[in-house]
């Protein structure tokens, strides 16, 4: 099932001289329980592409579907809704709520959603302990490791049955072990059958997916095929790049 | 990393017949470097000769003779771990050489070219990461190997993109100064490093 | 993830119900206690505003003595003299008719070596109606002969104990308590039981009746009704304090805006944030609304504590000045209550203008924490007009019904808030002119009122509290110009504090039912000025004639025109040259002989029914026949006439009495002038002797002067522009902090931030200090339009004060405040 699709995507900013093409004919697809990177270099639009993919903007011109739904002529509320059901972000550095403990800011979209506090909570919990955060539900985000709040972010955006999570840069502030577990846990939410997409500039974070998006000047580039599995590296040794002469 | 010293630390630990050295060392170096058994009594012989181990007997050669290793050796082997690697003089670099060719060659792109080899760096990158996420739980060495793997070539991804950024905005500044710093790059970065060598 | 939630709530539509509404309101209450120290200044004043308002209306409607002061629980007191001789049989029959009565019995007694006296009563302490009227407050009440309670100041005078003997006129009392009247605590008395009093001065009885109850009462018996007692004119003084504290309210809202919006700018990431979440816009908005709710129910819920327990506090404090006992619990509950809720209610609308900009932003841009860009200042302007003239219309309406003698208090308040808001938009549109306007200026000062432009809400709400600030200050100065330029209906002082005024015949008009006879009323004087010790007495004489203006529709001469008895000059120190011959009237009234249409009416006039009495709409005057009127009189300005209002301040000379052949309606009072100011015993006993006799008198009232009310109206305004300045300059410039540290990175020093915070201080205090005045001179014109009258007579020196000297003081201050480096250069907050 194609979770997320973007057809033909273009969105401008600004009018006349001023006039910025952010996106250009975007087409892309993540199917559910893919991980796909969207790597580019700063300017490249990646982050636009991320808020018009998670209906945060609107695009100029083009269609985005979610789990098969169209966006164009939802109302705000009803993208709000998406968003509390199906869509789930994570940013760089600014994720939970201050004055909400672990627990309620993980439990939020659903209460937001309409379900009772106490029921909201439950699942919350369950939720931390599958990602192994249970004994930091009670604390608040400014009690909690830069590593330990893009976890609870992470746990905040798959609880409920989310099929698509949004990544911005995940791991950017953070040292590479942190940024480590915080892509395992993306990768395990992808096994779960979530769709995922992590944009971001940093190959060591793109290389956790299974296909990797280059963007350049707001349009897609290039894109990798999907690996051929770790045996191929141990079976005959590392392979020898066309340039990376050793 | 040399064999030799790989050897003298694992022999550091206590006496060990040959076919063990062989088992740790692989086990060690998370299986990313095998090693053939010839090598390793090569090796040995030559540690024998220089005084840096000794056998239990001079009876036969093969698998199940022990070595344990002098204080010599050990001395070595502490030396060695602090002998930083050469890494002060620029390897000759295929990748740069390609990029640099490709930049003055008519009728070809070089951003092009510079993603063909990021794309070709980013999928080996992810073949390593998946190796990483499917073993290193398990696998200290492994890891440890597989994230030097990793930087070495996020290292080169990197020097990629500086270079595409630094191509571009040469295209973009008028011809006249953009040109200048172009036509004598690899007399210069040869004539440094020969003067290192 | 893996956690079912298969059964979703339907039916929800698309807001999240009340779970999604409660999980809002929970964070705001959270987010409200981790940050309630940055809303301290919002807390603060409406806890003040609350606070204040508790107390004073507390204070308000127990300061004047209670309406039954007197009566117990009656509704009638007769009073009968103790020379009546028939006393016993006049009782009797008074008791036969109305069936339950109380009688009091008062005998005089002098304390020896003082002028004070007290009086010996017997009454029933458990009668039917004085129940009220006395308390105990240690011991018990006497029960038979030879028993007696006595008040403290008695007890002091007399050197009494509870338990001693104490020799009076040949009897021997056993003082056995201590008692007091709770509703008057001047009244001093010793207190015997009924029937113990053998020859009484003076026998009062309480009486129940219905006023249509005819009665023929005996000779020399005073009959008072409660119902006849004067009851404060119109609105009571606790509605006085509600509107007081409604304008007060409506300026803590201003600075509540500026504070929430500050606010809102601070917590938009997380805003953001939220909406990301799937949180619809009425789910953001309901967390700063709520937030403004829990500000507005902590800092009522504190206020009303506060107000308590300073009224608890003072309480005793207000018995003693006001000399009555008064009940703790006895406030104007419905007054309190309105004021914490129209607390509450505005913080929560404070709260919503902030709230609306922060949901109606896209996510995105919240998220990256852009603040909404303002929208055109010509929009605003032009609502801000449109609410500024209803409020002026409204004002216009009000001052016309003031006129014609209605209140008119719903259209001050309505149009005060009107005003108000109006102002506000109106501050945005000066805001967004303040950054072009500063190009040329020094790069601090530019900075300065650039940031002040940029943020317009916060900006704007400070600009409009400022103004509000200025605009009433100016318009109680416009007012009161206005009104005490009138030289026809005179506003001021009525009289001097040693002066007092024994009303024995007509008065302004009004005349008593059965006036004193001379004889009397020179022994009431007599006695009351013998109760002051005082022999300077001025006799006042009105004759039938007063002095009218045909041509005004609204005001009129007002006062008492006396007659300008020798007595009466020389009193004032008029020599009879000092009177140019033919004068008519001789008045203090600066202006006055300059008035036009002036007619001096002493024949039947009003009573042919050509014109109502003084006020009413005025008949043609040439139709005023010369039988009844003098027109233009001939008119001398005199100084040393007494300014006051409701002293001889205008009096007709005898040239005018004997030309026209006044009837004397013979004499109208005694003006008694003491050494000293008056004391509140001195004018207690004064009411009683007058009152006896059925007399009145006047002393000093509170009404304040012009120049009393122009510098407390000014100080008053600058105080509050001051406080919101030093507020509201402080909580823009702390946001700023970030522009600081950039500034001091960029080597920018002590001077830069004091320029920075002065000109923050000294443009809001300007453009604040025109715009009051603008439009308080529009709501000026607006309210006074009805009644022609000059508002050229501008105070300019408080003018000046507010418009000059205020930003001028406040960027002086804020330069000088501002030269130690704030705490917020070196951190940031933390999100």
């Amino acid at each position: 099932m194609t979770a997320l699709e973007l057809r033909r995507v273009s969105k401008d900013y600004g009018e006349g001289p001023a006039e910025v093409h952010a996106l250009r004919d975007i087409d892309l697809s993540v199917e559910a329980g893919a991980l796909v990177a969207v790597m580019g270099p700063s300017g490249s639009g990646k982050s636009t592409l991320l808020t018009i993919a998670g209906s945060l903007e609107d695009p100029t011109s083009g269609e985005v579907l979610i789990g098969g739904t169209a966006l164009s002529g939802m109302s705000r509320n009803d993208k709000a809704r998406l968003r509390r059901r199906s869509i789930g972000y994570v940013f760089q550095d600014f994720n939970l709520l201050a004055g909400l403990t672990a627990a309620e800011n993980v439990a939020l979209p659903l209460e937001l959603d309409g379900i009772a506090a106490r029921k909201a909570r439950v699942t919350s919990m369950a939720t931390l302990e599958e990602l192994g955060l249970a004994d930091r539900a009670s604390r608040f985000p400014d009690e909690l490791s830069g590593g330990e709040r893009q976890r609870v972010a992470i746990a905040r955006a798959v609880v409920g049955e989310r099929r698509l999570l949004l990544t911005d840069e995940p791991t950017g502030a953070l040292d590479s072990a942190n940024g480590e577990a915080v892509m395992r846990l993306v990768r395990a939410a992808c096994k779960r059958g979530v769709a995922g997409v992590v944009v971001t500039h940093d190959a060591q974070l793109a290389s956790w997916a299974d296909r990797v998006v280059f963007l350049r000047d707001g349009r897609v580039a290039d894109q990798t095929s999907p690996p051929p599995g770790p045996e191929s590296l141990l079976a005959s040794g590392p392979r020898q790049a066309p340039g990376t002469g050793q | 990393m040399s064999v030799r010293h790989a050897l003298l630390a694992l022999l550091s630990e206590g006496p060990k017949y040959g076919l063990q050295l062989r088992e740790e060392f692989e086990a060690r170096t998370g299986e990313v470097w095998p090693l053939n058994v010839g090598q390793v009594y090569t090796t040995l012989q030559r540690l024998e000769r220089d005084g840096l181990v000794e056998s239990d007997d001079a009876g036969e050669d093969g698998p199940q003779k022990g070595f344990r290793i002098t204080a010599d050796g050990a001395q070595e082997l502490a030396g060695w771990l602090r002998t930083p690697p050469d890494l002060s003089s620029p390897p000759r670099d295929e990748l740069v050489i390609k990029v640099l060719v490709a930049m003055r060659l008519p009728g070809v792109d070089v951003h092009e070219v510079v993603q063909v080899h990021r794309k070709y760096l980013v999928e080996l990158m992810q073949e390593w990461t998946r190796l990483k996420e499917d073993e290193a739980d398990y696998d200290l060495p492994l890891a440890l190997a597989v994230d030097a793997e990793l930087f070495r070539l996020d290292s080169v991804i990197r020097w990629l993109d500086s270079a595409d950024g630094r191509l571009r905005r040469a295209a973009g500044d008028p011809p006249g100064r953009a040109a200048s710093p172009v036509p004598m790059p690899m007399p210069r970065l040869r004539r440094k490093a020969g003067v290192r060598r | 993830m893996s956690t079912s939630l298969r059964e979703r709530p339907a039916g929800l539509g698309t807001g999240g119900g009340v779970p999604a509404r409660r999980a809002m309101v929970r964070w705001a209450w959270r987010l409200f206690r981790r940050e309630w120290r940055q809303q301290l200044l919002v807390l603060a004043l409406l806890t003040v505003a609350v606070g204040g308002t508790i107390l004073g209306a507390a204070v308000a409607t127990n300061t004047p003595p209670p309406a039954n002061r007197g009566f117990g629980t009656a509704n009638h007191l007769v009073t009968l003299p103790g020379n009546d001789p028939h006393l016993t049989a006049d009782i009797a029959a008074i008791r036969r008719q109305f069936g339950i009565v109380d009688v009091i019995e008062d005998q005089t007694i002098a304390i020896r070596g003082s002028v004070n006296t007290f009086d010996l009563r017997a009454q029933n302490p458990s009668g039917p109606y004085g129940g009220p009227m006395l308390s105990l407050v240690a011991g018990h009440y006497p029960a038979g002969p030879g028993e007696v309670a006595v008040t403290s100041a008695v007890a002091s005078a007399l050197s009494l104990r509870i338990g001693d003997r104490w020799h009076e006129g040949g009897h021997a009392w056993r003082v056995t308590g201590m008692v007091e009247d709770p509703q008057n605590l001047l009244d001093q008395f010793a207190l015997v039981a009924p029937g113990q009093v053998s020859t009484p001065d003076q026998v009062s009885i309480l009486l129940d009746s219905s006023p249509a109850a005819r009665f023929h009462f005996p000779r020399g018996a005073q009959v008072q009704s409660i119902y006849s007692h004067p009851k404060s004119s119109g609105i009571s003084a606790a509605v006085i304090v509600l509107i007081l504290s409604t304008v007060c309210l409506i300026f803590v809202g201003l600075v509540a805006v500026a504070g929430f919006t500050v606010m809102a700018q601070r917590r938009l990431r997380a805003l953001g944030m939220l909406g990301a979440l799937g949180a619809t816009d009425r789910n953001i908005r309901l967390v700063m609304v709520a937030n403004g709710a829990v500000v507005g129910i902590v800092a009522t819920l504190l206020g009303a504590v506060l107000g308590f327990l300073a009224w608890i506090a003072y309480e005793p404090h207000l018995e003693t000045i006001t000399e009555h006992r008064i009940d703790l619990l006895s406030l104007p509950w419905w007054t309190i209550g309105t004021a914490m809720a129209l607390a509450i209610v505005t913080s929560v609308l404070a709260a919503r203008r902030p709230a609306r900009s922060a949901a109606g932003l896209p996510v995105v841009a919240a998220l990256s924490g852009r603040p909404a860009r303002p929208q055109p200042a010509h929009h605003s302007a032009l609502l801000g007009g449109l609410i500024l003239v209803i409020g002026l219309l409204l004002f216009a309406f009000a001052g016309s019904s003031n006129g014609n003698g209605g209140s008119g208090s719903l259209e001050i308040v309505l149009g005060l808030v009107a005003i108000t808001i109006g102002s506000v938009f109106l501050a945005s549109l000066a805001i967004a002119v303040l950054g072009p306007a500063g190009r040329p200026a020094p790069i601090a000062v530019r900075l300065a009122l650039r940031d002040l432009a940029r943020y317009r809400a916060r900006s704007g709400a400070a600009l409009g509290a400022v103004s509000f600030a200025v605009f009433l200050a100016v318009l109680i100065c416009i007012g009161a110009s206005y009104r005490f330029s009138d030289v026809l209906d005179l506003t001021g002082t009525n009289l001097a504090p040693n002066q007092l005024i024994v009303y024995t015949g007509c008065n302004n008009g009004a005349c008593p039912a059965s006036p004193p006879a001379p004889a009397q009323a020179r022994a009431i004087e007599a006695r009351v000025a013998a109760s002051l010790g005082t022999h300077d007495v001025l006799a006042l004489y009105t004759t039938s004639a007063t002095l009218w203006r045909a041509s005004t529709r609204n005001n009129n001469f007002t006062g008492t025109l006396y007659v300008a008895t020798p007595a009466l000059l020389r009193h004032y120190g008029i020599t009879p040259s000092q009177v140019s011959p033919g004068t008519d009237i001789l008045t203090s009234r600066a202006g006055l002989s300059s008035v036009t249409h002036l007619n001096l009416i002493f024949g039947n006039y009003f009573g042919n029914g050509h014109a109502g009495k003084g006020n009413g709409p005025g008949a043609p005057p040439a139709s005023c026949p010369a039988s009844d009127c003098l027109a233009s009189p001939k008119i001398q300005t005199i100084s040393s006439l007494p300014p006051y209002v409701d002293g001889p301040n205008t009096v007709i000379t005898a040239h005018a009495v004997h030309a026209l052949g006044l009837h004397l309606n013979g004499l109208a009072g005694y003006l008694i002038q003491t050494s000293q100011p008056l004391t509140k015993k001195q004018i207690y006993d004064a009411q009683q002797i007058a009152g006896a006799a059925g007399a009145n008198i006047e002393t000093k009232s509170a009404q304040p002067s012009l120049s009393q009310l122009l510098d407390s109206a000014t100080a008053f305004g600058l105080l509050l522009a001051f406080a919101v300045l030093a507020m509201t300059v402080g909580l823009i410039r702390a946001e700023t902090a970030s522009d600081l540290r950039t500034l001091a990175a960029a080597g920018a020093g002590g001077t830069t931030r004091r320029t920075l915070t002065g000109a923050t201080a000294g443009a809001l205090g300007l453009l604040g200090g025109l715009l009051g005045t603008a439009v308080a001179y529009l709501a000026g014109i607006a309210w006074f339009h009805s009644t022609p009258g000059n508002l050229t007579h501008v105070p300019i020196v408080n003018l000046a004060i507010l418009i000059i000297g205020m930003p001028l003081a406040a960027s002086i201050v804020g330069w000088l405040l501002a030269g130690r480096e704030p705490p917020t250069i070196a951190r940031q907050p933390i999100e």
